[in-house]
Order: structure tokens, then C-alpha cells, then sequence
């Protein structure tokens, strides 16, 4: 027989709030690994990982980005993989920001450019090509609808540094499947010439 | 109560804090009220907003893995999770 490590309030509490989580859990893994079985063992590996460490867990805190951040953590333990360098400043990137969205923005060429059949295998080649830093941030937030202060502590960097990989990320992502959908002849390759520069109208 | 008035540059740094629901209230409302107005602004919320819809759509919707869950709970029972009848 097994020795308890919870109590029995806690052991119902790991129940009711990491247990609903698994497909979550799951999801995120397959994302990590892009292959099925890893992610089976790393969901289980997660979750042996958190019920050991459940009685250190604050009961007011929220579990899954808890739960997202040992999942990530027990990855990158395992997988030891080379993680990019993000060479540019935190800070060049924020004060890039507004301009580069008005950039992208007059790429668009139409209300909803991204409306095309099969964009999911696209957006998955996508992601796939973004640096491991950049990967990383878009995953929690627009894949896993994390808020960026968890998804700062889950990736254990600066909130600051997650916006920057976060905006470069989806630029990145943008820009690709923008390629994407003119080499599918979905857009006119012409779309992508920007109709107006950056800075020739500053106003409202 | 009056919005903060916000001109294109403002807005557009702050568009994606917008889209991913990470403004307070009352800059929500400062931005919301900019887009409304602004024929500049406009296309490229709509542009990016149509971006992280595409993305957040694209999600692998399959299902978990047939036995994961199972295997995740015999791991934890025999890790000391209590049975529950």
C-alpha cells in the first residue's frame, strides 16, 4: 500500500483542481513536443511532479499556470534543447511595437486575410520555424490564453521580455502566413507591398 | 466620464495589451472609443484581432490521447494518490 503524501482535504483538492486540467496539460505537451508519446510522458511526468510538490502549492493561487510552468520546466529538463539567443533589447523591441502593427497592418489587403481553408497545418509549420523563445510565448498566450504576468513566471523571464517575444513572435507568424496564403494564390502577391510607409501619416 | 483621449501612436502600442485583455478598464475604453473613430486605427485592430483569431482557431483540437488519463491516474494511485470509490 502506497503512503499517503496529501491529506485527505488536500488529496481532494489535487483531485478537483489539477485532475479537470489534463487535457490542458495534454495540449500543451503536444505542443511542446510535437510528438504524441513524449507528450504522454510528459503529462504523466507532470503530474507525479505536482502531486509531490501539491503540499508546497499556495491553495489561493491558481493551478495551471502552476501546472503549464512544471510542464514546461519538466521538458526542458528532459529535452536539455538549445534555446536562441533573442539578441535585441527588451526595450528596442517595446518602442518597435506600435510602429511595426501600423507596418503589418497595411499588409493586410482585405478585412480578414487570415480567413483561408487549412490555416491550421500552416500556423503549426509556423510555429514550428519560430525561435524556441519566440515559440514559447505565443503558445501560452494565443494558444493557451494564459495572461502575460503567468506566462511571464512560467517561462521565469521579466513581463517586459515575454511582450517582446510575444510581439516578434506574432510578427514573425504574420509575415509567414501572409507568404503562405500568396504562394497558395489565396492573396495576390501584390497585397504584400506595403501601400503606405511607415511615418507618412502620424494622424488620426 | 470622459475618455482619456489617445492618438494613433498610443493606440496602436497598446493594441495587442488590448486584444489580449490586458488593459484596465478605463484604457479599454480609451482604445475602444479611438477604434470607433479612427479609420486609420480600425483596419489594422481588425487586422490583428482576425490574426489571433486564426491562430487561437488553429489549436489542435484533438482529443486526449486514448488511456492517457488512465495511465496518469494508475501513476499517481500507485504514487500515493488515495482511491476514491
Amino acid at each position: 500500500m502506497a503512503d499517503f503524501l496529501l491529506t485527505a482535504e488536500e488529496d481532494a483538492r489535487f483531485r478537483a483542481e489539477a485532475l479537470p486540467l489534463l487535457d490542458d496539460l495534454g495540449h500543451y505537451a503536444r505542443w511542446l513536443t510535437k510528438d504524441e508519446d513524449q507528450a504522454a510522458d510528459l503529462v504523466q511526468e507532470t503530474y507525479l511532479r505536482a502531486f509531490r510538490g501539491w503540499r508546497g502549492f499556495r491553495a489561493e493561487a491558481s493551478c495551471r499556470p502552476w501546472l503549464l510552468a512544471i510542464c514546461r520546466n519538466t521538458y526542458l529538463r528532459v529535452r536539455s534543447r538549445e534555446q536562441r539567443v533573442v539578441a535585441v533589447e527588451d526595450d528596442e523591441l517595446d518602442a518597435l511595437a506600435g510602429e511595426a502593427s501600423v507596418m503589418v497592418g497595411d499588409l493586410s489587403g482585405g478585412s480578414d486575410p487570415f480567413g483561408m481553408p487549412d490555416l491550421g497545418d500552416a500556423v503549426a509549420a509556423a510555429l514550428d520555424r519560430l525561435p524556441a523563445a519566440f515559440r514559447d510565448a505565443v503558445i501560452l498566450v494565443d494558444l493557451k490564453d494564459v495572461a502575460y504576468a503567468d506566462a511571464a513566471e512560467i517561462l521565469d523571464v521579466p513581463i517586459g521580455t515575454l511582450r517582446s517575444r510575444l510581439f516578434r513572435g506574432r510578427r514573425q507568424l504574420q509575415e509567414d502566413l501572409l507568404a503562405f496564403a500568396t504562394d497558395a494564390g489565396l492573396r495576390p502577391a501584390g497585397d504584400l507591398t506595403p501601400p503606405r510607409q511607415r511615418g507618412d501619416d502620424d494622424g488620426a | 466620464m470622459e475618455h482619456e483621449m489617445l492618438d494613433c501612436k498610443a493606440v496602436m502600442r497598446q493594441l495587442w495589451d488590448y486584444l489580449d485583455g490586458e488593459l484596465t478598464p478605463e484604457r479599454v475604453e480609451a482604445v475602444a472609443a479611438h477604434l470607433s473613430l479612427c479609420q486609420r486605427c480600425f483596419p489594422q485592430y481588425e487586422f490583428q484581432r482576425a490574426f489571433r483569431a486564426a491562430i487561437a482557431a488553429a489549436q489542435q483540437t484533438r482529443p486526449t490521447p486514448a488511456g492517457l488519463r488512465e495511465r496518469v491516474l494508475t501513476a499517481l494511485l500507485q504514487a500515493g494518490l488515495r482511491h476514491v470509490s
